[in-house]
């Protein structure tokens, strides 16, 4: 089934376009990876069927309804209570231990405290990462950093988890037992992910592959089947 | 590096850059004028005669008589500490877009003694083109405002100036000490071509060594009575003992309310954090116990302000008891009238003095909240793009302003009004016996009856505590954390656009 699809999505910045109509559908439990040279527009991309970005043209629907015309607290709310948002860097709240940080959509959503920590150990649990609780980002090594930031993104099970560059900042073995856990963690849920990376060997671990070139989808096909424009693969 | 291109680096940068330039050189221009305003003051000369010959050229007392010129001048001095706060708060605006050009210029070759010298010069020629300004403002505004009146007096002492030397020593000194408190600020940062690090500081929270300061402070300031007692008659140590006794005193007590925020600050953020239930409180108190020296630092100016209102309201309650005991000492003695009405009119000239403090104050925390917000924007910006809704981080930015302040504007009243009933806490009449004639002029006038109608009216010592003047300390107090209030609505207007997720895209 169909959980997220973007029609003939267009985005510029000024004079400058990023997406120069981009249409694409995301199934239940998919996780595909958005590739391409920088520039390209892979991250307004996440961004636009986050629903963090408004198209200026083509629309944005999650399980059939127009998310773009929602309005800032709505998309907001959808953000807080179905999806996950993944970054390379920089969103952990440095003042906040580890399990704060975790606990802290559960927070936003209503929960009780109690309930919420408890579950933010659990998540931290999974990602291997449970003695670093209490701990502040700012005393923790990059990869740790992202095992936390990623279980926060999960903690509330949300149905699609968008994944920017998330180990981009990371050496090649952190990423990837980063990278192995969060596809773990998504299959057992039937989480969608949209994963934007411009690594190939990152993008091997989608369902999907999705090249974008200067704002277009260049081409689209299975893992490590496609190739990448100009053979460099 | 030459100095011209030193000079050139120093002031290049960002709009913010610029803002923080001219923030600084206007806090250098206020500064300068209170400065000079203090040294006019006490340039103005003593006419011969005794001690106590007023200077009948000017129209107000508080220039006109010189036992009253040297508390004109200190409160036109104590005017100067909100805006050097606010200096202080302004040099931290934009601090990371400058770190980033001072690492920038690291990666171009330049070494850590030299960016730290460009930061030094920023701040020494902004705060030497403000104190240029000011001594500009100082000049015109005197030939501007030296209108004598029919009579020939003058409103303003613009008839004499400082000496050279005492303005050299303003124009020039206050660049030079903020340039100098810049470079020891810069002696925990370490300019990297990567980047900009600072020393981390102590991971144990403030002690409650501010409360020794405190009761030092107090205790100095109620020293002052029994001194004055003691050593009645011998005038000479009076003079030098008693204002030492009471700038020491008030000095100490207000640096321990200041750092006594960083405690407030620290211990609010560990009790919100252990009981708070929503996220704004949470991230506020993680703020609150990571920085609790913000709290310090953003409200020092306003704090010494409230601690010095709150002595002028006791001040005020004083010279309302003692004018109310000379009333009726006065009718008991068939006299009306009570105390010289002079000084109660006096302390509203110190309440606008106050206010004024508390404005230039609520300058400072303006910029010291839109700095915290622009300074943590792309982590603003990534909690708004995961869903945090805006609210929450406003009520955030709120909890953080707010949780402490209540507290140390509670305290800087507290203390402002010990400090104030250490010195002026009660009033007394020394008692009298007067003749009081009961009969026409006439009768009294006449030396042959008017023993025969006069009789003796004997007015007792009394001695009377002043009330506390609550009213008037609920006033200030609210006014305070008005201004809290209003400055962080300011700054909360900043919160949007430091939300946008451009703040992502610039990794």
């Amino acid at each position: 089934m169909t959980q997220l699809q973007a029609r003939g999505v267009v985005r510029a910045y000024g004079p400058t376009p990023a997406l120069r109509g981009v249409t694409l559908d995301v199934a239940e439990g998919e996780i595909v990876a958005v590739t391409g040279p920088s520039g390209c527009g892979k991250s307004t991309l996440l961004h636009c069927l986050a629903g963090i970005l408004r198209p200026d043209v083509g629309e944005v629907t999650w399980r059939g309804h127009r998310i773009d015309t929602w309005s800032e607290a709505a998309r907001s709310r959808l953000r807080r209570t179905e999806f996950g948002v993944l970054f390379q860097f920089g969103q952990l709240v440095a003042e906040l231990t580890a399990a704060e940080n975790v606990s802290l959509p559960l927070l936003l959503a209503g929960t009780g405290r109690r309930e919420a920590r408890t579950a933010a150990l659990t998540w931290l649990e999974r990602f291997g990462v449970a003695d670093l609780a209490d701990v502040r980002p700012g005393e923790m090594s990059g990869g740790q950093q992202q095992r936390c930031a990623t279980a926060r993104a999960l903690v509330t099970e949300p149905r699609v988890l968008f994944a920017d560059e998330p180990t981009g900042a990371l050496d090649t073995l952190t990423g990837e037992q980063v990278l192995t856990q969060l596809v773990r963690l998504a299959r057992e849920q039937h989480t969608s992910v949209v994963l934007v990376t411009h690594e190939p060997r990152i993008a091997a671990y989608a369902d999907r592959e999705i090249v974008l070139r200067d704002g277009l989808v260049d081409h689209t096909g299975l893992g490590l089947d496609v190739p990448l424009a100009g053979g460099a693969r | 590096m030459r100095a011209g291109t030193l000079v050139r680096l120093a002031l290049a940068g960002t709009r913010t850059d610029t803002a923080r330039v001219v923030l600084t050189a206007l806090s250098a221009l206020l500064a300068t004028l209170a400065g000079l305003a203090a040294l006019t003051v006490l340039a103005i000369e003593k006419p011969p005669g005794d001690a106590w010959a007023e200077s009948e050229q000017y129209r107000n007392a508080l220039l006109r008589e010189p036992g009253l010129r040297g508390g004109t001048a200190f409160a036109l001095l104590m005017l100067t500490i909100p805006v050097l706060a606010l200096a202080g708060q302004c040099a931290r605006l934009g601090a990371p877009a400058r770190d980033r050009r001072l690492a920038a210029l690291r990666l171009a070759g330049a070494t850590p003694g030299q960016v730290t010298r460009l930061a030094v010069l920023e701040t020494g020629v902004a705060a030497l083109l403000g104190t240029l300004a000011g001594l500009g403002v100082y000049l015109g505004g005197r030939e501007l405002l030296h209108r004598p009146d029919a009579q020939g007096q003058l409103a303003l002492p613009t008839d004499v100036l400082p000496s050279t030397g005492a303005v050299a020593a303003v124009v020039l000194g206050l660049p030079v000490v903020a340039a100098l408190a810049t470079g020891v600020l810069l002696r925990t940062v370490t300019t990297s071509p990567l980047g900009v690090s600072r020393r981390a500081g102590r991971e144990r929270g403030p002690r409650p060594w501010a409360g020794v300061l405190i009761a030092g402070g107090l205790l100095t300031v109620a020293a002052i009575r029994p001194v004055l007692s003691r050593l009645n008659d011998d005038n000479d140590v009076l003079l030098r003992l008693v204002p030492l006794l009471l700038l020491v005193g008030g000095l100490t007590a207000m640096i321990g309310v200041v750092i006594g925020t960083g405690w407030i600050s620290y211990t609010c953020g560990r009790l919100m954090r252990r009981y708070a239930r929503r996220p704004p409180a949470l991230l506020a108190a993680g703020r609150l116990m990571a920085d609790p020296w913000a709290g310090s630092r953003t409200f020092a100016a306003l704090l010494a302000a409230v601690i010095f209102g709150a002595g002028a309201a006791v001040l005020r309650a004083y010279f309302a008891a003692q004018d109310a005991l000379d009333r009726e000492q006065n009718q008991l003695a068939g006299a009306a009238g009570g105390s010289d009405p002079f000084y109660l009119s006096t302390m509203d000239l110190v309440d606008v003095a106050v206010a004024v403090a508390v404005l230039i104050a609520s300058g400072g925390l303006i910029v010291a909240v839109v700095e915290g917000i622009v300074a943590r924007r792309r982590a603003y910006a990534a909690l708004v793009a995961t869903g945090v809704p805006r609210a929450t981080l406003s009520r955030s930015v709120a909890w953080q302003a707010l949780t402490p302040a209540v507290p140390a504007i509670l305290l800087a009243l507290t203390v402002g009004t010990l400090l104030g009933r250490g010195l002026f806490g009660r009033v007394a009449s020394s008692g009298s016996s007067v003749g009081v004639c009961e009969a026409s002029a006439a009768l009294c006038d006449d030396p042959a009856t008017s023993a025969q109608y006069t009789r003796v009216v004997e007015t007792p010592p009394v001695e009377r505590v002043p009330d506390v003047p609550l009213e008037h300390l609920a006033w200030l107090g609210a006014g305070a954390t008005a201004a809290v209030l209003v400055t962080v609505g300011v700054g909360l207007l900043f919160l949007h656009s430091s939300t946008a997720l451009d703040e992502l895209r610039a990794a």
